[in-house]
């Protein structure tokens, strides 16, 4: 019943099929990832350059081969593709955002995507801005499903709290990697210590904090640096190698595969509970 | 070839160098646009030739994105390039630019907070206003403190101008450790300087000072001719030395911190263009101003023509582009000079 009313819902407030954009640019990584699997191939333009950059694309190798890749967020450029909408980031300059307007072109920014719940609902209101909410709702479905099942099977294990290490910065409250961390069935110490954003973390601090393990990039170096801090390589979890190394493209996920991001996190931090092995639960 | 003949075939050149650069920065980019058809779509719209041979795409790219960059590069050039004339006259000395003001720092530390605060990501205008608020608080500030103690001597003024800007440099490295990783692009782009995504009115805002500005100093070109005599000899002749010098100070920063807010960090353009310039239009204000705004919009132009065709992946920062070129030519400069002292 709910299922039912929420798909009313997003019918009565999509863009109606005679005014569904039908040639999109997306001018961020998230919308690239969400693009791909909302849009037929002939509706996508354009994406950035990062889409088939597996170490930081979820949809690298499944980009249309007919999408322009941008190389960087060229209005010139952008405007000679004659998008009828362009999908921009929460982050994108008001000043580019009007010239965009005085261009003619209509866009759709990105916004919230700093905890779950905001991923989710982005991806339904872009759904609803590409003309397509039933595909956007399959994909919230599936979000939903995975972080349901991530919850039922970490219930009750112990919380490890672990801290996010960008050397020097950590993820606080108000952070994706926070909300991350927090799905991963973990608490997010920079949280704890009553941060928000993406901070800068005295090394003094981190060391007194004492996390039960590390998050850090995979292949940033932030690991290495860890071992070799004066003060953090004498920290409990470096020493007894609780150092999660996540592979880029999955800390960075802010679509739908910030899921398969939480659940990837899980099987490292609860393997009892989340095995490696097991996939995140398919589409409904 | 007298010296009168020699300034006519210097402006000249500028009066004839300047269009062709802009008509080459308006045919050139990203989606080349062929220079017959932009100057035909400009006759379109003032009515004097039939329809533009442009396409509606072409139109759009013409006149909502390269128009107003290419004249914005054009006034940074030249405000700038005014800014340094004066200064160079002001202190003496033919090296200085609009560095020396402090409000470049002081710009820099208000475009960090407007993004630090997303006001750069939710308020149009935001960042260049808030960078425009810091040039001219900083400005505001060196000339307090330099007063408080009674009139300052030009060197207190430069060592007061100095310190505010080390003020501010502080409080922008500050403010750049703790803003958000995803916002650092957007800071770095603007202390490199750069025009993309600029429009109509970022232009409005750098004309509404740039323009009155560097006709106010081309009238006050006498009294700087006078000045660059040196302070006893001015004031024997009559001039009111303090008043001018702060008027001229006050004129060169409202200028520059416009510029800056708009453009970000350009450096170089004020000690180029009115330094090349100086042997060959002679060093009296009248000749030295107009020709160096000329240069330096020339100069501009032609940078930002070059900071957006050579990158691919990112467009190069302006600020870099006029360094590589500046830089050297300082240096040469600065050997001149000691070989000459």
């Amino acid at each position: 019943m709910r299922g039912l009313l929420l798909a009313l819902l997003l019918a009565a407030q999509a863009v109606p099929a005679a005014e569904a954009p039908l040639r999109v640019a997306s001018l961020n990584l998230t919308a690239d990832e969400l693009l791909v699997e909302l849009l037929p191939a002939d509706r996508l333009v354009a994406v950035t350059r990062w889409a088939d950059d597996a170490s930081m694309s979820n949809v690298a190798g499944r980009v249309p081969a007919t999408a322009v890749r941008l190389p960087r967020a060229d209005l010139e450029r952008i405007i000679a593709l004659r998008p009828d909408l362009v999908v921009v980031s929460e982050y994108t300059d008001a000043d580019f955002l009007r010239l965009v307007e005085k261009s003619g072109l209509r866009y759709h920014r990105m916004s919230g995507l700093e905890t779950l719940a905001g991923i989710r609902a982005a991806i339904v209101q872009l759904g609803r801005a590409v003309g397509t909410p039933d595909a956007a709702a399959r994909l919230a479905a599936r979000f939903d499903a995975v972080l349901a099942e991530l919850a039922r099977r970490v219930e009750g294990d112990p919380r490890p709290r672990v801290l996010y290490w960008g050397d020097p910065h950590t993820a606080g409250a108000g952070t994706a990697i926070g909300s991350l961390v927090e799905a991963a069935g973990a608490t997010n110490v920079g949280r704890e210590m009553g941060l928000r954003g993406i901070v800068p973390l005295a090394g003094e601090k981190a060391f007194t904090a004492d996390p039960d393990a590390f998050l850090v990039t995979l292949g940033s170096g932030a690991s290495v640096a860890l071992r070799r801090h004066p003060l953090l390589s004498r920290t409990r979890a470096v020493r007894e190698g609780h150092v999660v190394e996540m592979p880029n493209h999955l800390l960075v996920a802010l679509s739908d595969r910030a899921a398969d991001a939480a659940w990837w996190l899980a099987s490292r931090l609860h393997p009892a509970r989340v095995p490696e092995a097991a996939p995140p639960p398919k589409l409904p | 070839m007298s010296e009168r003949d020699r300034r006519l075939l210097v402006f000249a050149a500028l009066a004839v160098a300047l269009p062709l650069v802009l008509l080459a920065a308006l045919s050139l980019g990203s989606v080349p646009l062929p220079a017959g058809s932009v100057v035909r779509s400009g006759l379109a719209r003032l009515g004097a030739y039939g329809p533009t041979p442009l396409p509606e795409m072409g139109e759009v790219i013409l006149w909502s994105v390269r128009l107003p960059r290419v004249l914005i590069a054009a006034l940074v050039g030249g405000g700038l390039a005014v800014v340094g004339a004066a200064l160079q006259s002001l202190f003496r000395n033919p090296l200085a630019d609009a560095g020396l003001l402090g409000v470049g720092p002081g710009a820099a530390l208000g475009a960090v907070l407007a993004v630090n605060l997303g006001w750069a990501q939710q308020r149009f205008l935001a960042m260049p206003l808030a960078a425009c608020a810091g040039a001219l608080l900083a400005l505001l500030l060196i000339y307090v403190i330099a007063h408080a103690g009674g009139r300052p001597t030009l060197s207190g003024l430069l060592l007061t101008g100095l310190a505010v800007s080390a003020l501010a440099a502080a409080g922008t490295s500050v403010l750049l450790v703790a803003v958000e990783e995803f916002r650092v692009r957007t800071v770095l782009f603007w202390l490199a300087g750069g025009l993309e995504g600029r429009g109509y009115e970022h232009l409005a805002l750098a004309a509404g000072f740039v323009l009155p500005g560097a006709a106010a100093l081309l009238v006050l070109a006498r009294p700087l001719d006078v000045l660059s005599l040196g302070e006893e000899e001015s004031a024997a002749l009559g001039l009111p030395v303090h008043g001018v010098r702060i008027l001229v100070f006050g004129l060169c920063a409202l200028v520059a911190g416009p510029v800056t807010a708009v453009a970000g960090s350009v450096p170089f353009v004020g000690l180029v263009a009115p330094h090349a310039l100086r042997p060959l239009v002679g060093p009296l204000g009248r000749h030295l101003l107009p020709a160096s705004f000329l240069a330096g919009a020339v100069l501009v132009v032609v940078a930002d023509l070059a900071a957006r065709s050579f990158g691919e992946y990112v467009e190069l920062p302006l600020g870099s582009v006029t360094a590589f070129v500046g830089a050297p030519y300082f240096l040469l400069a600065l050997r001149g000079q000691e070989g000459r002292g």
